[in-house]
């Protein structure tokens, strides 16, 4: 048995499902914000008794706790050493208060051009030390080309007695020096909460499975990742929540063609869409407003739920962003949307009559008739979803492309198909079929969907792999592999070679994956020409451990 | 997070799929590092600048433009017309104020491609800045353009097509013609009859640094551009004066391009050539798109930089001090005919030779301009090449053609389609917007 446990926003929701998926056994509860560890205690404890807690085998958890610590701003204080070479001025990228910024650079195929200043370099570690600094983030432009100088700078830190060290080229092969130095500030600041919660966790799966089963933490790429990596790459388990939604319905539905996903909660309403029957993942996502290389499955989110406010706006009904608690139907002060459902008797909940009173006294208010007030309180929420379902969907499509091949054979999705879920999602299902002419689904478990999809998660990893011929070297930064290649090294041996890493560092964490579930998503190489002669080969190939879900 | 302070469009179209042979510096791996550079530099994440897909042009973009023989399909492929409808996805960004400026970064490039096009010359088959500038013109109505051409050769495709067009002012500076292709661009060429001085050429000698080129931009091309008003600029913005191009001899670095063009202020910039791929490719198009969106580009600088290997011998600035105040003399004083070609009755003749030098083809033209002071004159051109021995004859009918030219234009056609003395007859007509062939 699996078990999946997804501490949302407003709710922890959990379920143990057998190896073909099947519900076993459901259990939701608040999520109590100041303390996650006793939500997820509270859920594990209900969902584990209503099965025999000996046999889970796997417990995959996705949790808020990185991203609270983030928006909150309890992160740990972190010291920052760049060195960026020439380029955008130093001061541009700077995050956080203990921001160093060291000569030395690495141009953009991997070449030494001036060595780290090791002097600067300890006395920007020795004024961290002094702060109080305890945990640090070492990033390079270039660092996935040649992670000479990042390694230089691990090896300082840990002499100097750093508790936790995150290194740009660890986290993520891509090239993007401010989102890396972004990443590995965040990894590093949010890692000892992290740890902590971490073995607490331990401790209260062990307590209630009377075992410990393998633990794995949930990502926004909508894979997982092993408990000993999530202890070193804490960040990975940023906005893993809308991935969580997104697998449960690849876990419940059978998905083949173009499709929009949308998760109606009380206060959003997260959009997701799928290619061909897989999910479209993004290469980094933004936290807080800084923009970083953790991948993620490409969702937006939209100011409309259950509870969004109604209000009037130059005489026309509006719903949303805004939330102000509950529905009046569960106790709340203000009209929201749910009460609109259950003025026209659409899909009753709660207190029905207390929606009625709520939406004719703002209807009066407006010198309007409560059903005209509900009905457009409905069409202008349907509208909004089905515009930004639109505006994804186009801007997906103009996406750039750099080959002429792929300009003129351009792919364009088109969705024939919503799936729905969440809280209101029935209440929903019929407008949105009208708005969007389409059909939509709503699965069955429809309110634990997200809970679902986090028990039946594949784990999921990505390396580039980089290798210059004329140099006789191939790098997999995030694997910290450096390796030379003879001059006859080619574009099928660079795949070649990136599976076997991909495949070999997933079973050292214990993790058995055939060549199946592998995607290349990249693979390119040119000729590099010296005064017209071929002096080698620049090969770029990036694959992955597509997202999905292990059923049996 | 960082703002641009001018939001700024680019197209990004490295075309990695095209060379037009494996070993040619116009190849697929031309972009690669650029792209490195400014995807390491977070360019794509700056606030306010935005990436968009090219367009593809189609064929009657080019048309409007060219002569294409023995025909558009004939001397262009995909990769062409994507790269000319990467400039008109640039331009339409701008001029239906999307963004405040756009940067093309787009291949193969097109600043050598002429009027009559029979294959490719200077890595060109066609002008890409062109159709996009007559696209705009078409679509968005008359606008005077002026064309800033900084590639370190001679624009000499760009100054055919627009040598006879009072309301575009094209000026080249590059390396001067008698060290480099292709051998042209030469202070006393300045304009066919009809648009004397809206041709400006400032050939350079080799080894001019930051210095010497900045000094012609304030001493030359600024007061020059002030003078004709332009609504549009247009940076032709060629990269091979870098010091490290494998093909010229300039001192050019990435800083002085960002300065260049910070002080141009182009609306539009796109890319033509510069083959130092690795070592000044990624430095100037970063420095471009910093300068361009109003970015802080000072810390722009190339690995191997040294301000003193740059410094300027005394005598090239002494030289260029010169040629700066002859360019302006000759400006001021822009004689009424060119040196090149006759009056003959009310028509200016010139022959041309053109080589094609990618393709190795010898073309010979008879140009002729009806001289007219209320337009830019009825245009014929007969042309024979080695490629497309057998003669042609190609008209063009001017946008603003007034009366006068327009029955010249149309008698001149009718005649030719009378005779056999034509194997092919081309008119492009933009009064009508009519692009014909005759007699094929």
């Amino acid at each position: 048995m699996y078990l999946g446990i997804d501490v949302g926003g407003t709710h922890t929701d959990a379920v143990v499902v057998d190896k073909a998926g099947v519900v076993l056994a459901a259990a939701k509860v608040s999520t109590n914000h100041e303390d996650l560890l006793c939500s997820v205690r509270e859920v594990l404890e209900n969902v584990l008794s209503k099965v025999q807690p000996e046999g889970i085998e796997r417990l995959n958890l996705s949790t808020t706790l990185s991203t609270n610590i983030i928006v909150e701003e309890k992160t740990e204080d972190v010291g920052v050493l760049v060195s960026s070479g020439p380029g955008l001025p130093m001061e541009m990228i700077r995050v956080g208060r203990h921001f160093y910024g060291l000569s030395g650079s690495i141009d953009h195929r991997g070449v030494e051009v001036v060595p780290l200043d090791e002097a600067e370099a300890d006395q920007a570690i020795a004024a961290c030390r002094e702060d109080g600094v305890k945990v640090f983030a070492a990033v390079t432009k270039f660092s996935p080309r040649n992670p000479l100088q990042e390694n230089d700078l691990k090896q300082r830190l840990s002499d100097s007695g750093a508790d936790f060290i995150s290194l740009g080229h660890q986290l993520s092969g891509m090239l993007n020096f401010p989102r890396r130095v972004n990443t590995a500030y965040y990894n590093a600041a949010v890692w000892r909460t992290f740890n902590t919660f971490a073995d607490a966790i331990e401790a209260s799966v062990q307590e209630f499975c009377h075992h410990l089963p393998h633990i794995h933490i949930l990502k926004a790429d909508g894979g997982t990742m092993p408990f000993a990596l999530s202890r070193e790459t804490p960040v990975e388990s940023i906005l893993s929540g809308p991935a969580a939604s997104v697998m449960g319905i690849i876990a419940l539905c059978d998905i083949a063609t173009d499709c929009v996903i949308l998760d109606i909660g009380g206060t959003t309403t997260d959009i997701a869409v799928f290619a061909d029957g897989a999910p479209l993942v993004e290469e980094g996502i933004e936290v807080g407003s800084h923009p970083t290389l953790v991948r993620a499955l490409k969702t937006i989110s939209i100011g409309v739920g259950g509870d969004s406010l109604i209000h009037c706006l130059k005489g026309e009904v509006r719903v949303g962003p805004q939330r102000l608690g509950p529905p009046l139907a569960f106790g709340g002060k203000e009209p929201s949307l749910m009460d609109a459902f259950n003025f026209l008797g659409l899909a009753p909940v709660g207190d029905v009559d207390a929606s009625k009173q709520g939406l004719e006294r703002i209807a009066s208010d407006w010198g309007m008739s409560p059903v005209i007030v509900a009905r457009q309180a409905l069409d202008h929420a349907t509208a909004s979803i089905k515009k930004a379902v639109d505006d994804m969907v186009f801007a997906i499509n103009e996406k750039p492309v750099y080959t002429i091949m792929e300009l003129l054979h351009d792919k364009r999705i088109e969705p024939g198909k919503v799936y729905l879920m969440g809280g209101p999602a029935k209440a929903f299902q019929h407008l949105l079929a009208k708005v969007f002419a389409l059909d939509v689904v709503v699965p069955e478990n429809y309110d634990v969907v997200n809970a679902i999809g986090a028990a039946l998660a594949r784990t999921t990893f990505e390396v580039e792999l980089f290798a210059d011929t004329e140099k006789r070297i191939m790098v997999i930064p995030n694997l910290d592999v450096t390796k030379e290649i003879g001059p006859g090294f080619n574009l099928a041996d660079a795949e070649a070679k990136a599976k076997e890493y991909l495949l070999e560092h997933l079973a050292s964490l214990g993790v058995e994956e055939n060549g199946d579930a592998v995607d290349i998503l990249e693979s390119t190489s040119f000729n590099m020409v010296d005064n017209d002669m071929r002096v080698g080969r620049n090969i770029r190939v990036r694959c992955q451990i597509r997202p999905g879900v292990v059923i049996t | 997070m960082v703002k641009a302070q001018n939001s700024l469009g680019l197209i990004f179209f490295p075309a990695f799929d095209w060379a037009i042979s494996p070993t040619h510096p116009e190849r697929e791996e031309r972009l690669l590092y650029t792209l490195d550079q400014l995807r390491e530099e977070g360019i794509f994440d700056i606030e306010g600048i935005n990436e968009y897909k090219p367009e593809v042009a189609v064929r009657e973009d080019v048309e409007r433009v060219h002569f294409c023989l023995p025909s558009v399909e004939n001397v262009t492929t995909k990769s062409h017309l994507i790269s000319a409808g990467g400039a008109i996805k640039a331009a339409k960004l701008v001029m239906e104020k999307q963004e405040k400026k756009a940067f093309a970064l787009i291949r193969p490039p097109g600043h050598h491609g002429m009027r009559v096009v029979h294959g490719n010359r200077g890595f060109c088959n066609i002008n890409i800045e062109a159709i996009m500038l007559e696209h705009i013109r078409e679509h968005y109505g008359p606008i005077r353009a002026a064309i800033v051409d900084t590639d370190c050769h001679h624009g000499d495709g760009t100054e055919d097509i627009y040598w006879h067009d009072p309301d575009t002012l094209f000026i080249s500076l590059h390396q001067d013609g008698r060290t480099l292709y292709p051998g042209t661009g030469f202070p006393q060429e300045l304009g066919g009859p009809n648009a004397r001085g809206k041709n400006i050429n400032i050939p350079l000698p080799p080894n001019t640094s930051d210095e010497g080129f900045l000094y012609v931009l304030d001493n030359v091309i600024m007061p020059i551009l002030e003078d004709f008003k332009p609504d549009i600029i247009i940076n032709s913005a060629g990269q091979d004066n870098h010091f490290s191009d494998p093909i010229t001899d300039m001192r050019f670095s990435a800083r002085g391009y960002a300065i260049l063009n910070e002080r141009l202020n182009p609306d539009i910039a796109v890319l033509e050539g510069g083959y130092a791929i690795q070592g000044a490719l990624p430095y100037v198009n970063l420095g471009i798109v910093l300068a361009m969106a109003g970015v802080d580009y000072s810390g722009v600088r190339e690995p191997d930089y040294d301000a003193s290997l740059l410094e300027q011998d005394p005598k090239i600035t002494k030289y260029i001090t010169e040629l700066c105040d002859g360019m302006m003399n000759i400006y001021a004083n822009v004689p009424r005919f060119p040196k090149e070609g006759e009056v003959q009755g009310d028509w200016f003749v010139r022959p041309k030779d053109i080589y094609y030098d990618t393709d190795d083809i010898s073309e010979k033209q008879v140009e002729a301009v009806a001289l007219c002071d209320e337009c830019a004159g009825t245009l014929k051109i007969e042309t024979w090449s080695t490629a497309n021995p057998m003669n042609a004859l190609c008209v063009e009918i001017p946008r603003n053609a007034c009366t006068r030219c327009v029955t010249k234009g149309h008698d001149l056609i009718e005649k030719a389609c009378r005779t056999d003395d034509y194997r092919y007859v081309r008119l492009i007509d933009r009064k009508e917007k009519q692009y014909l062939q005759f007699g094929y």
